[in-house]
Formats: C-alpha cells, sequence, structure tokens
C-alpha cells in the first residue's frame, strides 16, 4: 500500500486546529521553556567563554606546548630545549593549525624565593617575552602602580601587590630572586620592581612576578630555552581539533617529538570540573522544566486521542494499519512541539539578542572581585550564539515531543475498533 | 466464474463476559455472491453487527473462516488485514462517522488517498459519484455543515469510490427520517444496478427489508432463515 505522509500531516495539523484552544495553551507552554532554553544556554556558554578566556589569559593558554614531565614536576630539568622552542615556532609560523591563534607566549617558570630586607617570601618566577606577553595575559592590564615589562628591560620586575606589600617594597625598590639553576645550583638574581599588578586572586597577587625572559635565561644558566609555549585561541571551541593538529605535527617535526600540546582542561582541571557541574546543573533544570511540559504536551495528545476514539476506529476500519494510525498522532505531537519550540528557540534568541546582545550586567549583584576556581569573575556576560546550540535545542525539543507523543501513540495503536464502534447504538 | 463477494465456513464468536460466555455467532455458513443486495435481519441481540465486524477484520472469530473476495481474513495479520479492507471492503455506519476536520470531498476521497490515487483520478471519480448521489455543489461543506441524509450519502460514496467487492452497512438507515432513508437506499439500489456494488446490511428497518433481494433473518447467532424476494420498489 502506498500510503501518503501528506494525508498524515494533513490530518494531524487539521486536527490541531480543531482544539486550538488547547493546543495554543501548550503550544505556549512549550514556547516558554524553548525561549528559556536557549536562553539559559547561550548566556551559559558566554558564561563558560569568559572563565576560560579569563583562566587561560592567566594561566598557560587554551593549548600549552611542554614536555609532558613538565605539568606534574614543575621542574627546569623538564623544560624545552632552545632547539625545540624554534623548532615549534618554526611549525607555528608555516600555520595548517585548525582555528585562529591569536598569541604565542613562550614562558620560563621556576619556583624559587623573592627576598628583600624584610622578609622572604615563596615566588612564582615567570620570565617572559614582554610584547608576547602583553598580547596573550590580562596582567599587564591590572597595573596598579609603575608599568608592565618592556622589550628592552633587562633587571625589571613586575609584582603582585601581595608580594610586594610582604616584602615592604616600593616601585623602584630592588630586592633577590633565588631559585635552583638548570645546572641544580641555587643561583641569586638581583632585579627592581618597575610595575605592580593586582588580579582580585590572592594567591595570585600574593607570589606572582614576571621578569624578562632574557634575564631569566640568564640567571638560571638555560638561555633560549623556555618551559612552555602557551597558545591563545579565538575560542575555547577550536582547542580539541587544534591540539589534535597540533600533537600531530609535533610528533612529525624533528626534534620535537617528545613535546605535548596540554589542552586548558588538563592545565585547568578545577576550572573543566566547575564548567562541568555548571552545565550539568543547566541540563538538570532543564531536564525538570520539560519533563513538566513533557506532561502537558501528553496531557493534550492523549485527551486529543481519547476523545477521537471513534476516529481512529473509523480510519482503521477505511484502511489505515494501526501503525500508521499511531503515526498520525506522533505527528501531532511533533508539530506541536516542534513548530512551538521553533517559535520559542527565535523568541529566545531575539529577546538574548535585542537586550543583552552586548552583555548583561550583573556588577549590582557584586560587591567587589568575585573570584571562582582562580578565575576573576567578569561583572559583564557576554552571551555567546552558537548554532551547535540551536541545533542541539531542536533535536531536544524533537526528542520531547517524540516522547510525549509515544504513550498516546501506542493508544491509537491498539484502539480496538469493533469496541469503538459499539457506543454508537 | 469468479470468486464470491464474501463467505464465511462455521464462524464463531464467543465472549466471556466476567464468568458468562456469550455465543453471538454459532457457525455461520454464508455465501454471497458479486453484485447481491442483501440484508441481515434480525432482533437486537441476534449478532448482526458482530457478524458484520467478522466479515469486516475488525474481530477475529474464535472458530471458522472468512473470505472476501477470494482472501482468506482470518490468517491475516492487523496490516494484512487494514490493505484488505482498504481494497476490497467498503462501511457505512449508522453514525455515518464522517471525519468532521475534512470537507465532504476530502472524506469522500479518503479511501483512494489513502490508496495513492492520483488527484485528477480521484476527483474525477468523486465528483461523478457527487453529481449520481445528488450532492454536487455540496463538496466543499464540513460535515457539520450537512444534513444527517446527505452525510449519509457521503458515506455511501466514501465507501462505493475505491470499488470494493463488498460493501459492509450496518443500520444506515437508523438516523434518518423516512425522506432521507428513502433518498438513501435509491441512491444504493442505483449503485448497486449500474455499478454492480455488492452490499450486506445489517438492519432492523423494514423498508430496507424490502427492497432487499435477499433476505437472511439471524436469530440467537445462527441463520434462521435465508431467502431470495421480489424486492419491492421504492
Amino acid at each position: 500500500m502506498r500510503f501518503k505522509t501528506t494525508v498524515i500531516a494533513r490530518l494531524a495539523l487539521r486536527n490541531l486546529r480543531r482544539q486550538a484552544r488547547r493546543s495554543l495553551l501548550t503550544a505556549a507552554s512549550m514556547i516558554a521553556g524553548s525561549a528559556l532554553l536557549i536562553f539559559s544556554l547561550i548566556l551559559g556558554d558566554g558564561t563558560h567563554e569568559q572563565w576560560i578566556d579569563s583562566a587561560v589569559r592567566m594561566a598557560d593558554g587554551h593549548l600549552s606546548i611542554q614536555s609532558p614531565r613538565f605539568q606534574g614536576s614543575r621542574a627546569l630539568k623538564d623544560r624545552m630545549p632552545a632547539a625545540s622552542r624554534a623548532s615549534v615556532e618554526q611549525a607555528l609560523r608555516q600555520g595548517g593549525i585548525p582555528g585562529e591563534v591569536r598569541a604565542v607566549a613562550p614562558r620560563l617558570a621556576v619556583t624559587g624565593m623573592a627576598s628583600s630586607a624584610a622578609g622572604a617570601r615563596p615566588a612564582r618566577i615567570l620570565g617572559v617575552e614582554p610584547t608576547a606577553e602583553a598580547a596573550f595575559s590580562l596582567l599587564d592590564e591590572k597595573v596598579r602602580q609603575g608599568r608592565y615589562l618592556r622589550p628592552d628591560d633587562r633587571l625589571a620586575a613586575y609584582v603582585g601587590i601581595g608580594l610586594l606589600e610582604a616584602l615592604d617594597l616600593k616601585l623602584g625598590s630592588k630586592f633577590v630572586l633565588t631559585a635552583q639553576d638548570a645546572g641544580g645550583e641555587i643561583a641569586g638574581q638581583l632585579v627592581r620592581v618597575v610595575g605592580t599588578f593586582r588580579t582580585g586572586i590572592p594567591e595570585v597577587d600574593r607570589s606572582l612576578l614576571h621578569i624578562p625572559l632574557s634575564t631569566a635565561g640568564a640567571w638560571l644558566g638555560c638561555s633560549g630555552d623556555v618551559t612552555s609555549l602557551g597558545l591563545l585561541l579565538s575560542s575555547s571551541e577550536q582547542v580539541p581539533q587544534a591540539r589534535r593538529s597540533l600533537q600531530q605535527r609535533l610528533s612529525e617535526t624533528r626534534g620535537t617529538e617528545a613535546l605535548g600540546a596540554l589542552s586548558w582542561r588538563e592545565s585547568l582541571p578545577e576550572l573543566d570540573a566547575a564548567v562541568k557541574i555548571d552545565d550539568f546543573s543547566n541540563y538538570l533544570f532543564q531536564g525538570i522544566l520539560f519533563s513538566i511540559i513533557a506532561l502537558g504536551i501528553v496531557n493534550t495528545v492523549l485527551m486529543s486521542v481519547m476523545y477521537r476514539r471513534r476516529e481512529f476506529g473509523v480510519l482503521q476500519a477505511l484502511g489505515l494499519t494501526p501503525g500508521q494510525s499511531a503515526s498520525l498522532v506522533l505527528v501531532e505531537g511533533l508539530i506541536l512541539t516542534v513548530l512551538s519550540g521553533t517559535i520559542g528557540i527565535a523568541l529566545g534568541l531575539s529577546v538574548t539578542w535585542f537586550l543583552w546582545g552586548e552583555g548583561l550586567d550583573l556588577s549590582s549583584m557584586m560587591d567587589n572581585e568575585w573570584t571562582f576556581s582562580g578565575v576573576v569573575m567578569e561583572p559583564v556576560v557576554v552571551p555567546r550564539f552558537r548554532v551547535a546550540r540551536m541545533v542541539q535545542g531542536l533535536s531536544f525539543i524533537f526528542l520531547i515531543g517524540m516522547l510525549a507523543s509515544l504513550y498516546p501513540a501506542l493508544r491509537a495503536m491498539r484502539i480496538d475498533v469493533a469496541e469503538t464502534m459499539k457506543f454508537e447504538r | 466464474m469468479g470468486n464470491p463477494a464474501l463467505r464465511t465456513e462455521a464462524v464463531w464468536k464467543v465472549f466471556h463476559q466476567e464468568a458468562e460466555e456469550v455465543r453471538a455467532v454459532r457457525g455461520v455458513t454464508l455465501t454471497i455472491q458479486p453484485g447481491e443486495f442483501v440484508v441481515l435481519a434480525g432482533p437486537s441481540g441476534s449478532g448482526k453487527t458482530t457478524l458484520l465486524n467478522l466479515i469486516g477484520g475488525l474481530t477475529r472469530p474464535t472458530d471458522g473462516r472468512v473470505w472476501v473476495d477470494g482472501l482468506e481474513l482470518t490468517r491475516m495479520s492487523s496490516r494484512e488485514l487494514a490493505r484488505m479492507r482498504l481494497e476490497k471492503l467498503g462501511f457505512i455506519f449508522q453514525s455515518y462517522n464522517l471525519l468532521p476536520v475534512l470537507s465532504a470531498l476530502e472524506n469522500a476521497e479518503f479511501p483512494l488517498l489513502l490508496q495513492g490515487l492520483e488527484r485528477g483520478q480521484r476527483e474525477h471519480r468523486v465528483r461523478e459519484l457527487f453529481q449520481r448521489t445528488g450532492l454536487a455543489g455540496l463538496e466543499h461543506r464540513r460535515p457539520g455543515k450537512l444534513s444527517g441524509g446527505q452525510q449519509q450519502r457521503v458515506a455511501v460514496i466514501r465507501a462505493v469510490v475505491g470499488e470494493p467487492a463488498l460493501v459492509l452497512a450496518d443500520e444506515p438507515t437508523a438516523n434518518l427520517d423516512s425522506a432521507a432513508s428513502d433518498i438513501l437506499l435509491t441512491v444504493m439500489e442505483e449503485l448497486n444496478r449500474d455499478l454492480g456494488t455488492t452490499f450486506l446490511f445489517a438492519t432492523h428497518d423494514s423498508r430496507l427489508m424490502e427492497r432487499s433481494r435477499r433476505l437472511i433473518h439471524l436469530v440467537d447467532g445462527q441463520i434462521a432463515s435465508d431467502q431470495w424476494q421480489e424486492p419491492r420498489r421504492g
């Protein structure tokens, strides 16, 4: 039997119109739910992207090229030799890495002590190339006094405000850095404070300081070497693909075989967990909301089936198979949900775009700087519009429509035709 | 000679209502040839509707066999039964049972739509039947805007439009006044005469009994009499 899908679609549409008020009420709940779904998804994505962007710029970037042992040891012996660094930089210059590499920051990181006449404090010392670092990190924007490092600086240090205060230093003060050098000996380096910063993250402000990479290399006896090369991409979505490509490139390039590309998820596991937990709670909320909406759809479609039992009997007497009766109900449910869901998504997008396209300002809810998982939260959340999210949203709505119509469809399928005709006598 | 329009062989239908066993149809054996105009009469509870349901494949027999146009229903799957109903049977119900969301024309052409006929062919066949049954001009009205008699004539068109081997009509005149009944019976007689459509009615209506050529009396689920008669002209 050649069965026309259009027959079912036409019947389904007319049946929905027949109970217009009931259909509209159900559609309204679906529209509101879908609008809320898309609003929370794109706002959540925007928030997460902001967290990630802030965190990776304060840390090692979206991707960090380093020796696989360095992430665990943080020791100078696990650094990247100058030759390997040159090969990696050459490979990066050749391009072909998916996604846009916004900045590359070579860094020589070492843990040591910072000492002044007032005492000594543990310090996280980062040797950086000032121009590259300024393009990469947000730290140069957090200046409290003085300035950030310049390319021609030699013995300059850009120091966290907490460390500065602990060592009782001022702008222009000299202090000594001590750390284990490349040969395993304790080495000291005199530097002068050229600027101070405040990130709002106490553990950073109390321990971090930047010095020129050339100074760090000479001091630690490993000029030209780095511990990592941080890559900043234009979006965190590009990370998996860029990482695969980069990893392959490293394994194929002579001198870089032993290096690895670490994603932000590995270098910032707390942030990764925070994003996943936030996503999960968002999905959980949406799941509960849509379960309630789905019950409304089940009610509407089931009532419609029960109200039309005789009609389903007639349709089957005329030659509709039980499966086709079920598909008629499914199509009704799907038209209702997909149509209203699409309207809801469009509404959610429009409202978000027009009202908060430039960002949703939450500064009135934050006293001062709010840090979370080592990240300073920006008070303005900028929604992130992604086609993939729209597709996900629509697929979810389609699934809800399908599931909600399944039981009513089974009822229509199992109708006893002779029984439905009985009560006409 | 071709297949009979209908053949039943010792058909039984037993229902279980709580502890009680109800034998609605008891060993009915019956043959109806193409082109016949047969009435199945009998008091309420005599098993007329149950027998019609068994013949229409809407209920499965407890025992016995049923053939429509040579096809045995009793072994068919529900999918095959649906296909058989679409291609071999037409149904007319007491309460017309038109689909309220479709126009008269759409209701009438529904079986052809399910059969996958092209629009042109469908419209040609349906419009001719609208003309023949005196419904021309009412094609685009919804069932709610038609009288009972008009609705039942649309139901008759829907039943015969696919040129089925057999049309089963369960109390088709029960909801109509005598004038509307008369028109309906004339329409069905003409379709039987001109197109050779085979009709099997289940009815209490004496006017319908008088106008049949073959009258079968069913009592307590069994055929009490099966006689040919000279029909009264409408």
